[in-house]
């Protein structure tokens, strides 16, 4: 209860520091409305057909928004927990924050959030702007799947967004496997065109990723209706993800705050 | 008089990090260590106010960065108010408020009482009682009427207030202040002296400890104080009581009437200063080996001069700075 009570002050705190810079809310919000009208005409080109191979018979359209969205989460986890802890090092108010006697797991946790409550209001945007005005079929009878799908998402890419703020912590610099992960997803992991469209030697990486078995099994929910059953083996990985991702970025982490505190380096920057 | 702060053979040595083009060119030799801080023990009694006094890199900041968890020590123990640091650094969290001189550690874009109540929350206060304590703590520190205004907007002076009332939040028994005046004009700075001492010292009896390199600062307002130098405490006890052992000479002030030629002697250094009244001011800087000061005196009355005074003049701490070797370089603070 009083973690949950410090992690609504993150919230707040951040809340008031976005809209202390007025014109960037609108300008996010104006983002969006782009974002999807330059996809929607890119799928008019494209004009593939509901039949392509790994479009999971969905119009073009329709799949690259949902994959927009996901990246959007991807984006927030990989970036927000190295991101910021980085931001509080290099103004300064990560010292102030730990000499609290609040958890560092939570200070780091907690500035993530806003980034994550942000990213969900992008994502519901997408989802409206694409249903109402580019008639997107969303089947919302299948909503509770599609928040066990994204939790399960947000948990595993923070195990590597959390790995990443432990090389923050001790290295001092954005680590190698975030830019990695970030890329791969993007390129193979079925965001914009179905990995089964790309050749075998380059799409086969795509299994390796969360985000191929996230995408699929929301696609499916949202934009078909399928059955939890139909559902259930991307889930069963995403929850294998979820199992070795997160405690492994969690050990990291811890390691990396030990080292930093025997280095005397946890403020530097 | 209990302890509130007690380190027992203290010591920190820092690794320095190889560069890339060092772990190429060297691949097998080993990193340099960096001593911090060398077996330093002290201990600081409930309600007084204890120097941390060096010059820059002698460990003073390293100590504070041990005691408030931040650092963890390579060997030896720091408690406050009983509880090991290395133990259970959240406790320990909940006893100190620490006070530095960054500006950079608020949120700028958030005003004063914003940055209260967050900082609050986070030494577990709920809403409602991090509101009311914001509140009176902003009053405390006379910020009320600019208490609603970006943090950005305030002069060097308020900043540093507002850095008071947060390690003030959690009403800690400790404080730990690093440099507080140090940027700060001489009058902010006086004022924020006088406001640690008479209001939170006196009044509310908290323990203070002070790291400077101030030394007005420290002979102000510290009862005791240790002085660092190279992570070695090299002098401590009252400011009296670390001038008085010093090596060399003692410095004496005297009046004297009627003086034709002060005596020479290559024991003693003198500095005349004559005054329209016939009296010679004199300020001597004698050597301390028991009988050089008699011989001085003797040798002024015999030369048929009256002593109308003579005081003793305690050394400065920037003597004792002064008599420290000069450090070879490689500091850590």
């Amino acid at each position: 209860m009083k973690t949950l009570r410090t992690l609504v002050a993150f919230i707040k705190r951040d809340f008031l520091i976005e809209v202390s810079y007025r014109t960037s809310f609108l300008l996010q919000a104006f983002g969006i409305v782009f974002s999807v009208l330059i996809w929607y005409f890119v799928s008019r080109v494209v004009n593939a057909p509901p039949t392509t191979p790994g479009l999971e018979g969905v119009d073009y359209f329709a799949y690259v928004l949902l994959g927009l969205a996901l990246l959007h989460y991807l984006s927030s986890a990989l970036m927000s927990f190295g991101g910021k802890v980085r931001g509080e090092q290099m103004t300064g108010t990560l010292e102030a924050m730990l000499l609290t006697p609040t958890p560092i797991g939570t200070i780091v946790l907690g500035s993530s959030l806003w980034e994550f409550l942000l990213t969900s209001i992008k994502v519901i945007a997408y989802l409206v702007v694409g249903r109402l005005f580019f008639g997107v079929v969303i089947h919302l009878d299948s909503l509770l799947p599609a928040l066990l799908i994204i939790a399960l998402t947000v948990l595993a890419f923070s195990g590597i967004g959390i790995l990443s703020a432990a090389f923050v912590l001790y290295l001092k610099r954005g680590d190698p496997i975030t830019y990695l992960v970030a890329s791969g997803s993007a390129l193979v992991g079925g965001v914009f065109y179905p990995p089964e469209d790309m050749p075998r030697w380059l799409g086969g990486w795509s299994h390796l990723l969360p985000i191929t078995y996230a995408l699929r099994a929301l696609r499916r929910a949202l934009l078909r209706g399928s059955r939890f059953s139909e559902l259930l083996p991307d889930i069963e990985v995403l929850v294998l993800f979820v199992a070795v991702l997160l405690p492994i970025g969690i050990l990291a982490f811890r390691f990396a705050v030990r080292k930093a505190r025997q280095e005397g380096s946890l403020v530097q920057y | 008089m209990s302890v509130a702060i007690l380190a027992e053979n203290l010591t920190k040595v820092y690794v320095k990090r190889r560069s890339l083009r060092e772990v190429a060119l060297r691949p097998f030799r080993r990193a340099e260590p960096v001593t911090a801080l060398s077996g330093l023990s002290l201990e600081t009694r409930t309600g007084e106010i204890f120097g941390l006094l060096g010059p820059n890199g002698a460990g003073k900041t390293t100590f504070l960065k041990i005691l408030t968890g931040l650092v963890l020590p390579t060997s030896g123990r720091a408690l406050v108010i009983g509880v090991d640091v290395a133990q259970d650094d959240r406790a320990v969290k909940r006893s100190i408020g620490f006070v530095t001189s960054d500006e950079r550690s608020f949120y700028w874009r958030l005003s004063g009482r914003e940055n209260l109540d967050f900082f609050a929350r986070l030494y577990g206060l709920d809403a409602a009682s991090a509101r009311r304590v914001s509140a009176d703590l902003l009053r405390e520190m006379d910020m009320e009427s600019v208490a609603d205004r970006s943090f950005m907007s305030y002069s060097t002076g308020m900043k540093q207030r507002l850095a008071i009332a947060r390690a003030l939040l959690h009403d800690p028994p400790v404080l730990c202040l690093d440099e507080p005046t140090r940027s700060l004009d001489p009058i902010a700075a006086k004022h924020l002296r006088r406001f640690v001492v008479d209001r939170l010292n006196r009044q509310r009896g908290k323990t203070v400890l002070l790291a400077t390199h101030n030394l007005p600062e420290a002979e102000e307002m510290c009862s005791r104080l240790v002085v660092l130098d190279r992570g070695r405490i090299v002098r401590q006890g009252s400011v009296a009581a670390i001038t008085a052992g010093l090596p060399g000479r003692d410095h004496y002030v005297l009046s004297v009437r009627g003086l034709e030629a002060p005596p020479s002697d290559p024991r003693w250094r003198l500095e005349v200063e004559r005054q329209d009244d016939g009296i010679a001011r004199l300020a001597a800087e004698v050597e301390r080996d028991g009988r050089a000061f008699s011989d001085l005196l003797r040798a002024i009355l015999d030369s048929r001069g009256t002593i109308v005074s003579c005081a003793r003049r305690e050394p400065s701490l920037q003597e004792v700075f002064d008599l420290m070797e000069p450090d070879p370089g490689g500091r850590i603070g």
